[in-house]
């Protein structure tokens, strides 16, 4: 029973950061329409940036993650204005083959930025244990769901509550009405890049301390993002969420009871399941079509 | 048995109704015209009957057989055709390979069969090639044949996906505006190139229109949409006598100038 | 007509001059380059099938290099651990390439396009996972070795210079084929369906199975190329099968030119050779060459291929306007 609770929190936690990273391919996906196939890279860069914040420049935890997720902010909006502004031209399938080669890049870039030895990068909370219903939690795993939930709560509140929230809805929904009504579109796009970076650092942030963080990180993560977007539904909010802990959850009582090596591998057999029997997802895919 | 039957049929779009109970009939060689304002559902109505959505509830049957929930290639195979409202071409595809893909149902393309019997992959290649050209001759694009879809002037794209459609044989045409963006001769033009095809291939056809002067010299039944429910149904003359026709969507003008 | 005629007279051209010239090369130039040479054929076999995919049928496919894999592993495990003949190897190389294409294609191309790329990443991601794994029988990470070489009557194609004969014909075989399938109905109906899949169900095109069967023909060029890369390197390992192999046949085919058969080899090619020209980069290549490509599809979306066809069609339109000015005033 005890073993069991604590996989269960290690589930729900490591699919937290499942689900953010999720979240920020979503941003991305409903505001743009892109597929950014480099989404596993830039929660690679949130963990690469909280590795020279933390570790390398020695600033105090509580600063050093503000400047990391900052870092991460300036990154979206640079990638914008770098890889999105200029082929928004283009067809999709261009696009989508742009951001698995600057992918690509980062990747390699970040190995030869930070070398190819994997860093291991202490919590923001401490290496510390609660004890509940007899198990030994980890800190770390439940500020993860926490922090998750708190984020996803202000995503909420800024998509729904706010002016900004309400305009970049009507970018998504709607690009050539809002552009044609006078909407700054592409500053709401590059805001779109910056909240889905922040998203994705923040995911690079917490998941580090849990495994380590190194330049190929990015892959694997990827992968458990685009199965949670698919097995959730394709483009939903809430499908992310559901389905990041379905693939974290998963992923730790997978290679609990059945095996470690292949534990991706459950992954991916829930994705192509889903696929087939239910391609939209837990939750479906939100109506809207995409012009 | 109608040779075109919609039964009923709604349509729903997340919450929006799109169309509404709508039924009305198309007998063999008819020429059906469906009008009413923008966004009466018309759009909608013809993708129900070409396979791109599905009816909510009710059905299609075409020919005897419920189309409704049928893939789009396999009515098509049927005997139907669609011309677009904007023309849609195949622009990496030159104008002679547009109308030759207007064969695709009658001859589904087969890798099996290109790989072990190629003699009979080219010998079904020459002939619809022919039939292309010969379609292509009859619409006076043949001069066109080797060019880009690019080059060509919006009133011979229109005509290009016409030649298309009709080298696939179709007992019914479904037409969604075609005299958008023609000027009076293109449309005149147009009308009587109409009426030579249904005489020539006994085609029914299904108009939506706004032009009305086409409409009520083509049309010999007219079902009239308004906010996705069906308004009216009649000849041209009745409907241009219609008390709430007139009132949602001709306009009183046009019962003093129908006069 | 004319632009047709001029495209297939400048391929046959082309192809008259490269034959001539290529079987030339393993004379000129040392063993070295050869073995390049071959790389790129091999790369020129995977690139032609995506083409088929990603050029003509716009389906976005990460997973190639794990379907060369399959091939390559089918004549690996058939050679040294069943004694199998290579020849009946790769044919069954070929067939699972192709076979494992056509179910992967039926369960997943009904299916919007971005789940399918999505998809096929994690297809790739298995694939590398499941042979690393199953030690027994692929060697897991440190692959296989042993393959033998190809032999037709006696004569083994166990060397550079030998292999290079045997890969040049197969190339020149794939690229025929691809242009027959180019001009026929179906490769008409898989452009078709790239460039407006509405228009195309409409015109009575079932997509799907278009979309199915480039798919299909894309997963059997893969097969080759995994066959002759196992029958060549003699060792087969999951790092040569990787979805940054995937990423590379994609870089290839958008840098030669999507939808050309001349561009897909020239991408090969090119990429191919880069590392050499690029050396001085050092560790830095790959970040390069991510970029490279991106600036690529920022410059020049149709490719190398698309590049000279731009400069051919305008030199020809200097020449026919020379042709025009003089019988300007002779209306």
């Amino acid at each position: 029973m005890q073993d069991l609770v604590q996989l269960l929190v290690s589930g729900v936690a490591l699919g937290s950061v499942y689900a953010l990273a999720a979240l920020g391919f979503v941003t991305i996906y409903s505001a743009t329409g892109i597929v950014n196939f480099a989404a596993g890279q830039f929660v690679m860069f949130g963990a690469m940036f909280g590795v020279t914040t933390v570790l390398q420049l020695g600033l105090p935890m509580p600063m050093a993650i503000l400047l990391a997720v900052a870092m991460m902010g300036v990154f979206g909006f640079l990638f914008y204005l770098g890889v999105h502004l200029p082929l928004r031209t283009q067809s999709p399938v261009t696009v989508v083959i742009a951001t698995v080669m600057i992918g690509l890049s980062m990747q390699n870039g970040a190995n030869l930025i930070w070398g190819s030895v994997p860093f291991r990068l202490p919590s923001p909370f401490g290496d510390g244990t609660l004890t509940v219903f007899d198990s030994a939690i980890s800190t770390h795993a439940l500020a993860s769901i926490g922090i998750t939930a708190v984020l996803v709560a202000a995503l909420y509140v800024l998509m729904q509550h706010s002016s900004l929230g309400r305009v970049m809805r009507a970018v998504a929904q709607d690009f050539p009405t809002a552009r044609l009504m006078g909407l700054p579109v592409g500053l709401l796009l590059a805001c779109s890049w910056a909240i889905a970076a922040v998203l994705a650092g923040f995911a690079g942030l917490l998941i580090a301390p849990m495994w380590f963080a190194d330049a190929h990180m990015g892959d694997a993560i990827a992968l458990k993002a685009f199965a949670a977007t698919i097995i959730g539904g394709f483009g939903s909010v809430p499908g992310a969420i559901a389905g990041g802990l379905f693939v974290g959850l998963a992923e730790i009582l997978g290679a609990s009871y059945i095996s470690s090596a292949y534990k991706d591998l459950l992954c991916f057999g829930a994705m192509v399941v889903f696929l087939v029997a239910r391609p939209q997802g837990i939750f479906g895919e939100p109506i809207s079509e995409r012009g | 048995m109608a040779f075109l039957e919609v039964k009923a049929v709604s349509k729903d779009y997340g919450g929006v109704r799109a169309l509404s109970d709508v039924s009305f009939q198309v007998k063999q060689g008819e020429f059906h015209s469906v009008i009413g304002p923008n966004g009466a559902g018309k759009s909608t109505l013809i993708n129900l009957l070409t396979g791109l959505a599905r009816p909510t509830r009710g059905a299609i049957v075409f020919e005897g057989c419920d189309i409704s929930s049928r893939k789009t290639h396999e009515i098509i195979g049927m005997g139907v055709g669609r011309i677009f409202q904007n023309g849609r071409l195949f622009e990496r595809l030159t104008v002679l390979e547009n109308v030759m893909m207007g064969h695709s149902a009658r001859k589904p393309p087969s890798l099996l069969r290109l790989a072990y019997s190629p003699r009979n992959a080219s010998v079904d290649q020459a002939e619809s090639r022919e039939a292309a050209l010969q379609m292509l001759e009859r619409f006076g694009l043949a001069q066109y044949a080797g060019r880009q879809i690019g080059s060509l002037s919006y009133g011979s794209r229109r005509l290009v996906e016409m030649a298309k459609v009709m080298v696939g044989r179709p007992k019914l045409l479904l037409l969604d505006e075609p005299a958008a963006g023609l000027n009076s001769g293109e449309v005149e033009r147009l009308m009587s190139l109409l009426q030579v095809l249904r005489k020539e291939h006994q085609l029914s056809v299904v108009l939506i229109e706004h032009n009305m002067n086409m409409v009520m010299r083509l049309a010999e039944r007219i079902t009239v949409l308004n906010f996705g429910k069906k308004l009216a149904e009649g000849t041209p003359a009745q409907v241009s006598a219609n008390e709430t026709v007139l009132a949602a969507y001709l306009g009183e003008g046009y019962r003093s100038a129908a006069l | 007509m004319n632009k047709k005629n001029a495209k297939n007279a400048s391929l046959i051209l082309a192809l008259v001059l490269s034959l001539g010239a290529a079987s030339l090369l393993p004379n000129a130039v040392g063993e070295y380059w050869v073995r390049l040479t071959n790389a790129a054929l091999i790369s020129s076999a995977a690139v032609l099938g995506l083409n088929f995919v990603l050029g003509y049928a716009g389906q976005i496919s990460m997973m190639h290099a794990s379907v060369a894999g399959m091939g390559a592993y089918a004549v690996a495990i058939g050679t040294v651990k069943f004694g199998l003949n290579p020849w009946l190897g790769c044919l069954i190389g070929m067939a699972t390439a192709g076979a494992f294409s056509y179910v992967t294609g039926i369960l997943l191309l009904r299916l919007k396009g971005h789940y399918f790329a999505l998809a096929t990443l994690g297809i790739n991601v298995s694939f590398i996972i499941v042979v690393s794994n199953l030690v027994e029988i692929t060697g897991g990470s440190n692959g296989l070795t042993g393959i033998p070489a190809l032999t037709i009557l006696g004569f083994a194609f166990d060397s550079e210079r030998r292999f290079y004969y045997l890969a040049l014909v197969a190339v020149v075989l794939l690229a025929v084929f691809a242009s027959y399938v180019r001009h026929s109905q179906l490769g008409r109906s898989m452009i078709a369906v790239r460039d407006d899949e509405l228009a195309a169900s409409v015109s009575g095109l079932n997509v799907t199975a278009v979309k199915v069967t480039a798919l299909t023909l894309g997963g059997v060029y893969a097969g080759v190329a995994g066959v002759m890369f196992a029958l060549h390197a003699r060792f087969v390992a999951p790092e040569d099968f990787s979805t940054s192999t995937s990423i590379v046949y994609l870089a290839m085919l958008v840098v030669g030119g999507e939808a050309t058969i001349l561009g897909s080899i020239l991408g090969a090619f090119v990429i191919t050779f880069l590392p050499e020209w690029l050396r001085w980069l050092g560790s830095a290549y790959l970040v390069i060459f991510g970029l490279l490509v991106l600036l690529m599809l920022f410059l020049a979306p149709r490719g190398l291929a698309g590049l000279f066809g731009f400069a051919w069609s305008k030199w020809k339109a200097q020449l026919s306007s020379k042709e025009a000015g003089k019988w300007r005033f002779s209306k």
